[in-house]
């Protein structure tokens, strides 16, 4: 097997659902579910049994903390894009990375420019200084390869959520008040929280059966307090309230729809249909998605561009026929990328090479889903 | 009373307008709107506003300082919608000022005012739970594609939401775009509403993946071939709500305070008078419930003249906020909860 820098793949509403039909789809789902059922009734603060990898990758993560607080924010005027001191700190996990990969225990020196490049992505982007589900994806991913190279052991997965995971959304915090990580596809109020999913995953998942604490108990501040300590789902919700203002009826909607759900085990199997959709099945986070040599892509191809992989522009060909209708989603628009775009544009589009700022911007076609 | 009155009187209530009238409300804007140009002519004294995403009591918060319209005539630079709790009064009571005074308000195009972005940002999702379809999201995003690009005051302040575009040396180029259509991937019309300027020389590569950065040169340039004083632009937060740039020839104008409720940020109002002097109004985020808010209003004006900024520090008013809880004027309008059924949820935009 050779290991390969993993790359970007997916832009297309085509390859999407490619993707979807996958194994390597399939694996993550799998995965999702596995560490989902293991934490099923425990505490944060429950024993689980940690094997040499468990530690050492805490380690790991103990040192990514310290690259934080050895990189506090600058002066930023810009005052929209982030903290630039956030690059800093992106290029010295980048240069680190290696380094620390290498004291994992059992894990081949050949495998390590592929899947460092997973932790590398999982703490934001370096370009646009912000953060979302995509990243977290990444995190995930990173475990899935420690796991498949035997660093991580089917008996850890309990600890690899209470304890790694959740060391790893602590850490995320500390980034994103920090820094000032922007929201990476924000969907304002419309979204569960402005930066994960996962932890809503999975803390529904502990608290599944619980004896008396319902999902409406989200609004008692007290229980809120209490509970944040034994459970994501209430550490995320006193989060969140910390850093908003206003009531969570307001800030969260959906998370105040949830709260009306009658137990937690329909909180949890809803979280798990929502990631496949809001997550694994959305254009604006998949085409970010990394594959690799385990985590394979065989899909159809990017049509090749003299774009940079990396470049945000990124693009390739894809011209729509015209279905006429102006304005109706269901009709009138050529659907790309998952997301409509009139049909006209994407052909005109096709036909530019180059844009007159006398630079490329990846030119024919589609593009992924900008930023705002 | 006429009907659309009351319907002004009701979305300023924050409530709702049924589907039968949104889809009356668009049609006779769409019919206003096709007759103003890609750049609308504007009269001073107008009072210039960025960015409101949704956050419908900072709005009215706005209009409190502003002057409530058609008292104040507005100009507003786009992204009305997503993000916030109530794009759709937002937008809708807007748009309603727009039928009823036509002369009064100008709305000119965000890059959130695009089908695009808003089933990514919230504004779709938003319709389909507030209406339980997707049809007001439809009607409002034909009426986005006959917003203007932008707009002169007076021939000498231009008002875009984003920006410049390499594309583009003149306003009288813009002029030539076929506006009413789906915001483009690139190309002029993207540029004007994607676009930020930054501390670069010359055109830059946008980080948000649409549109270009630009320069104080390439700003500097414009507005001299164009016999302009100033640029005004939304797009981008800026902390004390509003940013001049490059020896205050453009400036960011920013009016939605504490974005995402978390930003605490203040947000601003440009007012023009008729002789194009600036002041700058800076105000916060309403305070919601049955709350005396001491709501402090520093403001902070400028002449062109003399170039400096005057700082008048204005009296602290007090505001009584008494606003209800949006699920009392909701619950007649909140279709099924999206959560609680797996298929929307599969099925969601």
């Amino acid at each position: 097997m050779t290991y390969q820098k993993p790359r970007k793949a997916i832009l297309s509403k085509e390859q999407l659902e490619y993707f979807q039909q996958s194994n390597t789809h399939k694996e993550i789902v799998s995965y999702v579910e596995t560490l989902n059922e293991s934490v099923v009734g425990s505490k944060l603060t429950d024993d689980c049994s940690t094997s040499k990898g468990v530690t050492t990758v805490l380690e790991l993560l103990d040192e990514i903390e310290k690259i934080a607080e050895e990189t506090p924010p600058v002066d930023n005027a810009a005052s929209r894009f982030g903290n630039p001191a956030f690059r800093t700190f992106y290029d010295k996990v980048s240069e680190k990375s290696a380094s620390l990969h290498a004291a994992l225990p059992g894990l081949p020196a050949e495998t390590i420019p592929e899947i460092s490049v997973y932790f590398d992505e999982a703490w934001g982007s370096r370009t646009r200084i912000d953060y979302g589900s995509g990243m977290e994806l990444n995190f995930l991913c990173w475990l899935f390869c420690l796991e498949r190279l035997g660093v991580l052991l089917e008996s850890d997965h309990k600890a690899i959520v209470l304890r790694i995971f959740w060391r790893y959304i602590k850490i995320m915090r500390i980034l994103q008040s920090t820094y000032w990580l922007e929201p990476a596809g924000s969907h304002g109020v419309w979204g569960l929280d402005d930066y994960h999913f996962l932890p809503f995953l999975y803390g529904s998942a502990q608290l599944r059966g619980h004896k008396y604490i319902k999902p409406k108990a989200i609004h008692d501040a007290e229980i809120v307090e209490e509970y944040s300590q034994y459970y994501m789902y209430f550490a995320c919700i006193e989060f969140i309230n910390s850093i908003k203002t206003a009531s969570l009826r307001w800030h969260s909607p959906m998370l105040d729809d949830i709260s009306a759900v009658k137990t937690w085990d329909k909180v949890n199997s809803g979280m798990i249909k929502m990631y496949l959709a809001e997550v694994l099945g959305k254009l604006p986070v998949i085409q970010h998605f990394l594959f690799g040599s385990i985590l394979t892509y065989d899909g159809p191809e990017l049509p090749k561009t003299d774009a940079s992989e990396d470049d945000a522009h990124r693009g390739h060909a894809h011209a729509h026929p015209d279905l006429g209708g102006a304005g109706q989603r269901e009709v009138g628009w050529g659907d790309c990328c998952g997301i409509p775009v009139p049909s006209v544009f994407a052909s005109a589009a096709a036909n530019a090479k180059t844009a007159e700022g006398g630079f490329k911007v990846a030119g024919p076609g589609i593009r992924p889903v900008p930023f705002d | 009373m006429s009907d659309l009155d009351r319907q002004i009187e009701q979305l300023t209530r924050c409530e709702p307008i049924s589907e039968e009238q949104v889809k009356r409300l668009c049609m006779k804007a769409r019919e206003i709107l096709i007759e103003e140009g890609n750049v609308q002519v504007v009269d001073a004294p107008v009072t210039i506003c960025g960015d409101i995403h949704g956050q419908f009591f900072d709005l009215m918060e706005l209009f409190k300082m502003g002057g409530f319209c058609p008292d104040t005539n507005y100009l507003f630079m786009g992204d009305f919608v997503d993000r916030g709790f109530y794009s759709v009064e937002t937008f809708l009571l807007l748009l309603a000022l727009k039928v009823r005074y036509p002369e009064r308000i100008t709305l000119i195009r965000g890059n959130h005012e695009s089908r695009q972005i808003t089933q990514v940002y919230g504004f779709y999702d938003e319709c389909q739970r507030k209406y339980g379809s997707s049809n007001v999201w439809r009607w409002c995003c034909e009426v986005f594609d006959y917003l203007a690009l932008g707009a002169v005051v007076d021939g000498r302040v231009f008002c875009v939401h984003g920006g410049l575009s390499p594309n583009l040396q003149g306003i009288d180029q813009i002029r030539a775009i076929d506006r009413k259509q789906e915001v483009p991937h690139d190309g002029p019309m993207c540029d004007l509403l994607w676009s930020d300027p930054d501390d670069i020389q010359g055109w830059g590569l946008s980080p948000r993946g649409a549109g270009f950065l630009f320069g104080a040169d390439i700003t500097k340039t414009f507005a001299h071939n164009n016999a302009i004083d100033l640029i005004a632009r939304a797009h981008q937060l800026a902390m004390e709500g509003f940013k001049l740039m490059f020896d205050q020839t453009i400036v960011t104008v920013w009016s939605a305070p504490n974005y995402c409720y978390r930003c605490g940020n203040v947000a601003s109002i440009l007012e023009l008078d008729e002789h194009l002097a600036q002041e700058y109004k800076v105000f916060s985020h309403a305070t919601v419930g049955a709350v005396v808010s001491f709501n402090s209003v520093v403001r902070f004006s400028m002449t062109r003249l003399s170039r400096g900024i005057r700082h008048r520090r204005q009296t602290p008013a007090f505001h009584f906020t008494f606003i209800s809880s949006p699920f009392i004027s909701f619950k007649f309008h909140f279709g099924p909860s999206k959560f609680l059924d797996p298929f929307m949820v599969l099925g969601g935009g």
